[in-house]
């Protein structure tokens, strides 16, 4: 499949989280089933930053773990009939490396691994000027496609 | 170790239990298998006995003697 770009509407078709969890800002390219990498700016207005912390301000690591995420359910839900489907963490290994401070432009790059029966395995990597500042491998799922694949429990009624 | 010596350890360490509990055991009988449970399991299922299943059989893949049923078809004896 060819790569294309999604701007901050065209985005939203893709994932359905809103304002204000909405951590990704553009995708710069998204190859359906393979990656997708773009941006989030961080700027000084965001509601986070007068609570964490007051007098130091930096981005919470859940908040760039969502990013990541975000931007691994992009190279999914462009696949085929999957765009608007809700996604859910199965689990995550995230590695904080460097603070993301107010101002600052957190580049994120993802990769699926794998996609198999509504599981998807991937890796994402954010940077700031180039510096890496956090990573993870990520499980989500859409549970959607992932109920097709599973038993009716009606064993259970015997 | 046999096949079913795998067999039961994959679902002792998916479904978190014991060997005597395997028996009768069912989909959603235990909270470990869910349907997320469910898909690691079929996949590390797969792995371990180099088969890949057609979806039909994972979706009645729901109990561990209805398993070993299905197993044969993909010439795994048990």
């Amino acid at each position: 499949m060819e790569g294309f770009s999604l701007d901050f509407l065209e985005l939203q078709k893709y994932e359905q989280i809103r304002y204000p969890l909405l951590m990704i800002d553009h995708v710069e390219e998204v190859i359906p089933g393979q990656s997708a990498h773009g941006y989030k700016n961080f700027t000084n207005n965001e509601w986070f930053f007068p609570i964490h912390f007051p007098g130091e301000p930096n981005v919470p690591g859940a908040l760039l773990q969502e990013s990541l995420a975000q931007m691994l359910t992009i190279a999914i839900t462009t696949l085929p009939d999957l765009a608007g489907k809700t996604t859910r963490f199965i689990s995550f290994s995230m590695t904080c490396k460097k603070e993301v401070l107010p101002g600052d432009r957190l580049d994120i790059e993802t990769e699926v691994l794998s996609w198999k029966r509504g599981i998807c395995k991937g890796i994402g990597k954010g940077y700031v000027r180039e510096t890496l500042v956090c990573e993870s491998e990520m499980f989500i799922t859409i549970p959607e496609v992932l109920e097709q694949y599973s038993p009716k429990p009606k064993s259970k009624e015997k | 170790m046999s096949n079913l010596e795998k067999y039961n350890k994959l679902f002792q360490d998916c479904f978190s239990v014991k060997e005597e509990e395997l028996a009768g055991l069912v989909y959603q009988g235990v909270d470990t298998w869910d349907s997320v449970g469910h898909m690691s399991f079929i996949s590390q299922l797969e792995e371990v006995f180099d088969i890949e299943m057609e979806t039909d059989d994972i979706i009645d893949f729901e109990s561990y003697e209805v398993g070993r049923e299905i197993l044969k078809k993909y010439h795994i004896d048990l």
